[in-house]
């Protein structure tokens, strides 16, 4: 069976520290207790955690849901988002699974970026690998309004923001980012292209704004 | 508490409670009412006019049409029907919002892991769920899949009697409870009717039809386009309940399309190039076994579990869905050939002799060495069969009808076996429900006891024998019994199934 490979980057830079790093946390594991309840994910979705502050470090390998726990992140240093990019493609590369004659591969990897501040590194570290890899939807959350979405819409056309990096607009991000990961109706107006884009996930809840 | 009080647009007061969330779908919040006897789902994107008149329809008219007929009381249980249409201004925009009765309590896990949960389809129609993650005791047994799947077939049945289309037909829209044989449609928002409001979706990945993904980059005006219809949920309805009895996707097999793209493959393999995987002739989609996870196995495994362990009736039926009607819509059979093929089959299945059996229930096969074909333990006593026979003409002969009912320990003979004119779906009568017969092994033979049957005459040689009520016929080879019910001739020729004595 096909895996669904969902590969989460979150920003731990100092800029983080206190509540926002608190309610990703929470927001960790309030995802992960929706995703082992669904029955869609519990049959095919994988699950790997990238931070990035100072450097980049997957500190979730790509996992069957079933088997994760929600790793510690502590806050700290700069935003190595450039970094962070190149990290989750070299992961994805290693980890997903491509198709063969015989032989299926894995779902494109969902990919979704949450970061609170500019990066400080340089994007292009990692960005044009990144480009080069087939993914599935890329969202960039841009947490507060510290985040700088000119960048992250380099990254992706889809850029989602919250007011303010709080617990509750945090929570209800990842609360999408489930509904996300589980299976919903198809659009007619969606013309059997694959657009990757945010119209072939669930409508995001008020507190999430879509980044024109 | 934080209530909030709306006027339907009907006029009807409605209430909900705005600090108690009953469910974020991944369209609507959910609301539960004060008292919890009904919720309010708020849609998050903004309704069209379009949807807004359908809303409204769905409500009134189609809502009277569907349950105000013959039988429609008798089916409202199968549906979660929205009750009124709201508009509610939470200060930033109006949203529209759909009343709906709160789920019945059955549909809902009670007790383990999953506890509180609702019980969508998905869950027991996956073998990696079941096998993994089900507690044993929520599963049922494989004769309650085939309730649940009467269940689903009937309410497809009176949405297409009613000129409506479902549209969205997946396990995902179905709630289910194996143990009561029990199913709701739940989701009722996005009903077609053709001519009048277009689809808006094409369905749910899995159960969206072969032409409606094959034509899906045509344009909307384009009349080559395929959007659901009856046709499509007819597919769907097939794939719902191969999936129920077998817990794999009749579609989902070996062949890989394109293994450069796992969308574009997947969208080849249920559209363009779909091809059922026991095709008889056609092996290029059959499951490697190689590929499949353990958590797939058994029920992965099409060389063990063949689909044609469904019993004839299904058999056929499965044929013409995935064989000779998946790219061609017309051969599909309906929802009312389905409810039929599915009742006919109860009267097939024998109960498992092994204790441990999950299944529990298997589909008779008649062959020479019969066993179960989920747990592979074998079928030792003889097995009276009834083969059922009618009278076209006043005048004439008895002419095949193929039907049977396969004779179990203690099971109950029912008016529906005895008069072709009754038929156990939800226009039966509370009197044609009960027994009115049942079928006994003593001391190595077979019985069946008369106990409400008007008149039952064993008619094997001169002269012919009345059974009388409360009295008992014994089951033999060649033995025939004509019963009769207000008027209404059926024979029964019985035959002596597995006699070892003869093989």
């Amino acid at each position: 069976m096909r895996r669904l490979p969902v590969y989460i980057l979150i920003d731990t830079s100092g800029s983080m520290y206190g509540e926002p790093i608190e309610a990703v946390k929470n927001g960790l594991s309030i995802m992960l207790s929706t995703l082992t309840s669904d029955p869609y994910a519990l049959e095919t979705a994988y699950l790997s955690i990238i931070s990035f502050n100072e450097t980049a470090q997957q500190i979730l390998p790509l996992t069957e849901i079933t088997a994760v726990t929600v790793p510690n992140v502590e806050a700290s240093g700069c935003t190595a988002l450039g970094e962070a990019l190149s990290l989750v493609s070299d992961c994805i590369e290693k980890e997903v699974e491509k198709g063969s004659n015989s032989a299926k591969g894995d779902w494109k990897p969902l990919i979704f970026i949450m970061t609170d501040g500019e990066p400080t590194d340089d994007i292009n570290i990692g960005l044009p690998k990144f480009k080069s890899l087939k993914t599935g939807v890329v969202v960039a959350c841009a947490a507060g309004n510290g985040a700088n979405t000119g960048i992250l819409k380099q990254i992706t056309e889809n850029v989602v923001s919250l007011s303010a990096a709080d617990s509750e607009s945090i929570k209800s991000f990842f609360k999408w980012v489930s509904a996300s990961v589980s299976v919903s109706s198809v659009k007619v107006d969606n013309h059997g292209e694959i657009s990757n884009n945010l119209d072939e996930l669930p409508p995001p809840p008020d507190e999430i704004n879509v980044v024109l | 508490m934080n209530i909030i009080k709306l006027n339907a647009l009907d006029g009807t007061q409605i209430e909900f409670d705005k600090d108690s969330q009953a469910g974020c779908g991944a369209m609507k919040d959910v609301y539960f009412s004060p008292d919890k006897s009904y919720v309010v789902g708020f849609f998050r994107k903004p309704q069209d006019n379009n949807s807004r008149e359908r809303l409204q329809t769905i409500v009134t008219n189609y809502k009277k049409m569907l349950f105000e007929n013959e039988g429609g009381k008798n089916i409202e249980s199968l549906f979660c029907w929205p009750t009124h249409i709201v508009e509610y201004n939470d200060g930033n925009k109006v949203k529209i919002g759909v009343v709906c009765p709160t789920y019945d309590k059955k549909f809902f896990f009670a007790s383990g892991k999953f506890k509180g949960k609702e019980q969508e389809g998905k869950w027991f129609a996956s073998a990696k769920l079941r096998n993994k993650f089900l507690e044993s005791d929520v599963k049922g047994n494989w004769l309650n899949y085939l309730q649940v799947c009467i269940k689903i077939a009937r309410a497809v049945k009176r949405l297409h009697a009613a000129g409506l289309a479902h549209s969205d037909l997946s396990y995902k829209n179905i709630l289910i409870n194996p143990l009561s044989g029990d199913a709701c449609i739940i989701d009722i928002d996005g009903l077609v009717v053709p001519g009048k409001f277009p689809p808006d979706v094409v369905g749910t990945p899995d159960f969206i039809a072969p032409e409606v993904l094959e034509t899906m980059e045509l344009e909307k005006n384009d009349k080559n386009k395929k959007l659901p219809q009856r046709s499509t949920d007819q597919h769907a309805l097939a794939v719902l309940i191969y999936m129920y009895l077998l817990y794999r996707h009749p579609l989902r097999g070996g062949m890989v399309c394109d293994p450069s793209d796992s969308d574009n493959d997947e969208k080849l393999l249920m559209g363009k190039e779909a091809l059922f995987i026991e095709h008889p002739t056609n092996n290029k989609n059959r499951p490697l076994l190689s590929s499949l996870s353990k958590d797939e196995l058994p029920q992965g495994n099409i060389d063990l579990l063949p689909y044609t362990l469904v019993g004839p009736y299904l058999k056929e039926l499965f044929d013409r869905a995935f064989i000779k009607g998946l790219h061609n819509p017309r051969e599909r059979p309906t929802a009312d050939e389905w409810e039929r093929a599915l009742i006919k089959t109860v009267d097939l299945i024998q109960p498992c002799p092994n204790p441990k059996c999950e299944a529990k229930f298997f589909v008779f096969d008649n062959t020479k060495y019969p066993k179960c074909p989920f747990c592979g333990t074998s079928y030792e006593k003889t097995l009276p069969v009834l083969n059922f026979y009618y009278k076209p003409r006043s005048k004439g002969n008895f002419m095949n009808e193929n039907i049977r009912l396969m004779v179990f320990e203690q099971q109950s003979l029912y008016k529906w076996h005895i008069d072709r004119n009754i038929f156990p779906n939800e226009k039966i009568k509370d009197c044609d429900r009960k027994p009115v017969g049942d079928f006994h092994f003593i001391k190595g033979k077979w019985w069946l006891v008369n106990r409400n049957i008007e008149k039952l005459v064993d008619v094997t040689t001169e002269p012919h024998v009345e059974i009388l009520k409360k009295q008992k016929v014994e089951l033999t080879e060649g033995r025939k019994l004509l019963f009769s019910n207000n008027g209404n001739l059926r024979l029964a020729i019985v035959q002596m199934a597995n006699d070892k004595k003869r093989k």
